[in-house]
């Protein structure tokens, strides 16, 4: 009985909880973040997390977010899904998720 | 009409009679130069079996031997031909991604490319004399004209960090069943179209109102935005759905709801009736004006500012100002510092973004790497007032100032040809766009976005690939980006002659456009009603034999230019079969499964028939010793110049 009680306070706070995710830098944001490849931040949302990554390595948000959205030429993905095509910034983590920003690309 | 024959007075002598292989590039080089006013006339030194020779004489240099030979090491001389060298080069591999099987493009596109830049070379070696460079040779080969497209595809596939072999690989390699669905799209009624946007939003708007899944459009979205790097673009199955329930004048009207551009795909014979199409086809690829209004005493421009030319090559010590993004500009500048030119990158401040685009090398994008590793690079805002004093002071001291902005832009800036004639008369000034004209308002093409896809699909170059290829349309390898880079570099080296010849300035205009009417040059030709230089083998069972073959190990292409050609085929496959024989090409497919590729091609190359391992992986091209003079190996392998001089 116990135990189930901890299960049901664990699920009623699952959207508080911070969701350890990996973020896969882009050789352009590596300056930044002492040119790490991949960096680990905790986020329970890819906005959380990229605040906290700004946290951590300042400079890095205005690289990405403009007018609280993500820059036109920068797509970012979670896992292979594009953010834009979820809830944006706001699109949820979960625990283990990689988060990956690409730059985008055309011929022209 | 108004048409500047820019190198009127100059002659390009050429050889009585060509060798079939050499045929296609022949006729576009001719073409090229009467496009520019030049003479040609036939002349008895130009003939011999092993290069395509022209001369190329200005009245105030001397004679340039401007040489095509077949590959880049000139100790090879297998015989080769338009498929043939698509298939050695990795074109038709790169083609038939969509495919999941190499495909021949079903254009001359080497060819075209190779007569381009041959020309550009003999034109760059004639201001090289005018510079006082001892230049009296320009050599550029078939392969090196192959390379130079597939360059970004090679970076691709062998950079240092993640290469994308493995991926190319299965994207290739055969599968039961269909393919997966990918653009071109098919509506209801039977309309096959383009669709493109560079944003995220309007593909997100478009697929939703058609009531495509967030999920499967998102999917589809990162396979849409990757085509132009990887030609592969495998869509979730619910895209295609949900267009073929809807016709065309549906689907447009919501594109043009959503923001999302939209092309039929065209016929040349559609094209060819457009207002603009006539001239651009008669004028060439390139328009020029000259705007200097204080003409200089002779020989003023012949020698930049600073120290005479030290190094060996034609542009070397002209500088470039370039504001390009993405493939085509790029290209050009390129092209422009492998002849020697210093070539000024403008980026946007923090770089542009291209350069984190996977795969990476030491750092940095290893496809941005192949256009962009020869210049310096300046980060501007150019919107800014301070950003564009900037650019005019680059502009004030350059020798040629190159941009691909979009159609009206430069008027916005005040960075327009005339702003900066005012401050730099002997300016050459380079636009390379989509549409034929950086005008906003010229015609309706240029409402939608002037990029590779787009443009193949409403100049009909797309509508050609299907018939030759029985596929829908297009290729999601760059065709027109790459030839529009040759293209637009070839305007400027033009524009440089005239300088150096005439003392003015001028602006020289190429797009995408042009570069498929340049390409498709023949088929407007034909629909004009005008003589060919020269025959096209039109046999069907020719037709019918030129393909690509399943071998014991690997692919073959074959490529008979004649009759005689297909009867040695025959004998060394050992058919006994009459060719006229409905049964041939089936058993030609049996025959080839007896041997390898490259026992096939051996004994082919006895009996003097065009053919090639299909090369269907690109990291192998840097171990074929044959191609080995036209790259070089590192944290990704890099195409080299194709031009050598002497």
């Amino acid at each position: 009985m116990k135990f189930l009680l901890i299960l049901f306070v664990f699920k009623a706070n699952y959207g508080e909880i911070n969701m350890p995710i990996t973020i896969s830098i882009p050789t352009i944001l590596r300056p930044l973040t002492g040119d790490q490849k991949r960096i680990e931040v905790d986020g329970s949302s890819v906005l959380d997390a990229i605040e906290r990554m700004e946290q951590q390595y300042p400079g890095v948000k205005e690289k990405l977010i403009t007018g609280g959205e993500a820059h036109r030429f920068v797509n970012i993905y979670v896992n292979d899904n594009d953010i834009r095509f979820s809830e944006g910034l706001s699109t949820r983590l979960a625990d283990g998720d990689l988060l990956t920003i690409l730059p985008a690309v055309a011929g022209g | 009409m108004r048409i500047n024959r820019t190198l009127t007075g100059c002659v390009m002598k050429g050889p009585k009679s060509i060798t079939p292989d050499f045929a296609p590039i022949a006729t576009s080089f001719l073409y090229q130069s009467e496009a520019l006013g030049m003479q040609t006339v036939a002349n008895e030194n130009c003939a011999g079996d092993e290069a395509l020779c022209f001369e190329f004489e200005t009245p105030h240099t001397a004679p340039v031997i401007c040489e095509i030979t077949r590959w880049a090491d000139p100790s090879r001389q297998a015989t080769v031909s338009e498929n043939i060298m698509q298939a050695a080069c990795g074109l038709m591999s790169v083609h038939g991604r969509t495919h999941r099987q190499p495909k021949p493009l079903g254009l001359n596109y080497v060819s075209t490319l190779t007569a381009a830049l041959a020309l550009q070379g003999s034109i760059a070696a004639s201001i090289g004399q005018l510079r006082g460079l001892p230049v009296s040779n320009s050599t550029v080969s078939m392969a090196a004209a192959a390379l130079l497209s597939m360059s970004q595809y090679i970076a691709g596939a062998t950079a240092s960090e993640s290469p994308e072999t493995a991926e190319a690989t299965e994207a290739t390699r055969p599968l039961p069943g269909l393919s997966p669905a990918c653009p071109p799209f098919v509506s209801l009624d039977g309309v096959i179209f383009e669709l493109e946007t560079l944003d995220a939003g309007p593909w997100q708007k478009f697929w939703a109102e058609l009531g495509v899944s967030s999920a499967a459009a998102g999917k589809g979205w990162r396979a849409f935005l990757l085509r132009y790097a990887r030609a592969a673009s495998p869509l979730p199955d619910e895209l295609p759905l949900a267009i073929s329930k809807l016709t065309y004048h549906r689907i447009s009207q919501v594109c043009a709801r959503t923001g999302m551009a939209i092309c039929p795909i065209r016929s040349i014979d559609d094209r060819a009736q457009d207002d603009d199409a006539r001239q651009i086809w008669q004028q060439g690829p390139w328009s020029f004006s000259s705007f200097s209004s204080e003409p200089r005493p002779n020989g003023e421009y012949l020698r930049p500012a600073g120290a005479l030319p030290g190094e060996d090559l034609p542009l070397s010590g002209f500088t470039v100002i370039e504001s390009c993004r993405r493939i085509q500009g790029p290209l050009a500048g390129h092209l422009l510092a492998l002849l020697g030119a210093t070539v000024i990158r403008i980026e946007p401040p923090g770089g542009d973004p291209l350069r984190g685009m996977p795969p990476m090398a030491e750092g940095c994008s290893a496809r941005f790497q192949t256009l962009n590793r020869l210049k310096t690079v300046c980060e501007i805002d150019i919107k800014s007032a301070a950003g564009k004093t900037e650019i005019r002071e680059l502009a004030r001291c350059a020798d040629v100032f190159l941009h691909n902005w979009a159609p009206g832009k430069a008027v916005l800036l005040n960075l327009d040809h005339g702003d900066l004639a005012t401050i730099n008369p002997s300016l050459v000034y380079a636009y390379a766009g989509g549409w034929a004209t950086d005008c906003a308002e010229h015609v309706s093409s240029n409402s939608m976005p002037g990029t590779d896809f787009m443009a193949q699909a409403y100049s009909g170059v797309a509508g050609k690939v299907a018939r030759a290829g029985s596929n829908r349309g297009g290729s999601l390898f760059t065709v027109l980006d790459v030839l529009g880079g040759v293209v637009a570099a070839q305007g400027i080296t033009i524009a440089l002659l005239n300088r150096c010849m005439n003392n003015v300035g001028a602006k020289v205009t190429s797009s995408l456009m042009s570069a498929a009417t340049l390409l498709c040059a023949d088929d407007f030709r034909d629909i004009y009603s005008l003589p060919t230089f020269g025959s096209k083998p039109s046999a069907s069972i020719i037709n019918e034999v030129n393909d690509v073959y399943a071998t014991r190990r690997g692919r073959i292409a074959v490529e008979c230019p004649d009759m005689d050609t297909v009867l040695r085929l025959a004998e060394v496959l050992g058919i006994t079969a009459g060719i006229e024989n409905k049964g041939f090409q089936r058993c030609l497919s049996e025959v080839f499964l007896s041997k390898t590729a490259g026992q096939w091609v051996e004994l082919f190359q006895h009996a003097g028939i065009p053919s090639a391992i299909v090369i269907e992986d690109l990291a192998d091209l840097q171990t074929l010793a044959h191609l080995q003079p036209g790259l070089t190996p590192g944290s990704y392998t890099q195409v080299n110049s194709p031009w050598r001089f002497k």
